[in-house]
């Protein structure tokens, strides 16, 4: 489970979960932050070695969410576990939200300055070239 | 008589980077769905709701497709970015102007994306009892979709792009092209340095 703050609200790991978590509510659409952790593989003793535990769980659509905001090397990594998920347990239903994914939806919104806030956090480059218009 | 008028060069804007959709592309395909909801529809005198802005220049096509009975009406919701330092949550800013009570409805969208804001005007529609609600997108963008939308008649399905003109937009510019382009990221780049 998730930590959480005095107020019970969840202590998201990065500002962009906290945004995304502000998006769904304006919304509407319920959502619960790292519900549920996937074990992926196990020692010779049967302890869990390696897991995974998405974002967001949207229980109106039963999908998890995974927010890629970080390094490139991170997202291979995310990826990959993501494939084995899938292979482990064919009947989760589970989303990667690409950086792009996410600077998307902060052009759509006008949220520019959040965005110029986040990529400078992360450090990461200028924002790539592909972004998507709205609903 | 000199014989047929030139036809016009299509306006290219130079922020677009691509044009995804020619404008007779667009009118076939929204004959098209205008022919198919006429059909479905029929006598039954359905009313055609879509939400400003983005909408309105598919809506104002696909009424004129279908040779049917039938009404319109338009709504406005707040959007997240504009409304993030007041409610935070979704503002009608518009209703109906008229009872949807019985009456078989076809939510008119220009696009649907995440489908989030979709998603929230389906639930406050069907709360106004009518007799059914079907959904009819020119494009349908569904590699980022966070919400469950069952799409009835559906234009075109496009790629991730960002994509403007025929009532989209980027920054309230764009909506008059009559074509389906992509914008060229150097214009939203440029705005978030």
């Amino acid at each position: 489970m998730a930590a959480t703050l005095t107020d019970g609200s969840p202590r998201f790991a990065h500002q962009s979960e906290a945004e995304l978590a502000r998006i769904l509510d304006f919304y509407g659409v319920a959502w619960q932050y790292e519900p549920d952790i996937f074990p992926l593989s196990w020692n010779a003793e049967g302890a869990v070695t390696e897991s995974f535990a998405p974002d967001f769980y949207l229980p109106e659509v039963d999908l998890y969410l995974e927010l890629t905001t970080l390094k490139q090397s991170l997202v291979r990594k995310k990826n990959r576990k993501l494939r084995w998920l899938r292979q482990l347990y064919p009947d989760v239903r589970v989303k990667l939200f690409y950086a792009r994914d996410f600077r998307a939806l902060m052009v759509k919104y006008g949220r520019l300055d959040f965005l110029a806030d986040v990529t400078a956090m992360n450090g990461n480059g200028p924002l790539d070239d592909r972004a998507s218009a709205s609903a | 008589m000199t014989g047929p008028a030139p036809v016009p060069e299509p306006i290219i804007s130079p922020d677009v980077e691509e044009v995804l959709l020619t404008h007779e592309q667009i009118t076939a395909r929204v004959g098209e769905l205008g022919a198919q909801l006429a059909a479905d529809y029929g006598d039954r005198d359905p009313v055609l709701v879509s939400v400003l802005k983005g909408s309105i220049i598919f809506l104002a096509d696909l009424v004129r497709a279908m040779d049917i009975p039938l009404a319109i009406d338009l709504m406005e919701v707040s959007s997240y970015g504009a409304a993030t330092e007041s409610s935070g949550q979704v503002r009608i800013l518009k209703d109906l102007s008229g009872s949807i009570e019985d009456r078989h409805v076809i939510v008119v969208e220009d696009i649907i994306d995440t489908g989030l804001t979709l998603n929230y005007l389906l639930r406050y529609l069907e709360d106004r009892g009518p007799a059914s609600i079907r959904v009819c997108c020119l494009l349908d963008k569904p590699a980022r979709r966070l919400a469950s939308i069952e799409i009835d008649y559906r234009g075109f399905t496009i790629p991730d792009r960002f994509v403007i003109g025929y009532g989209l937009d980027y920054d309230e510019r764009y909506r008059n092209l009559p074509y389906i382009g992509v914008l060229r990221p150097s214009v939203y780049t440029a705005a978030a340095e």
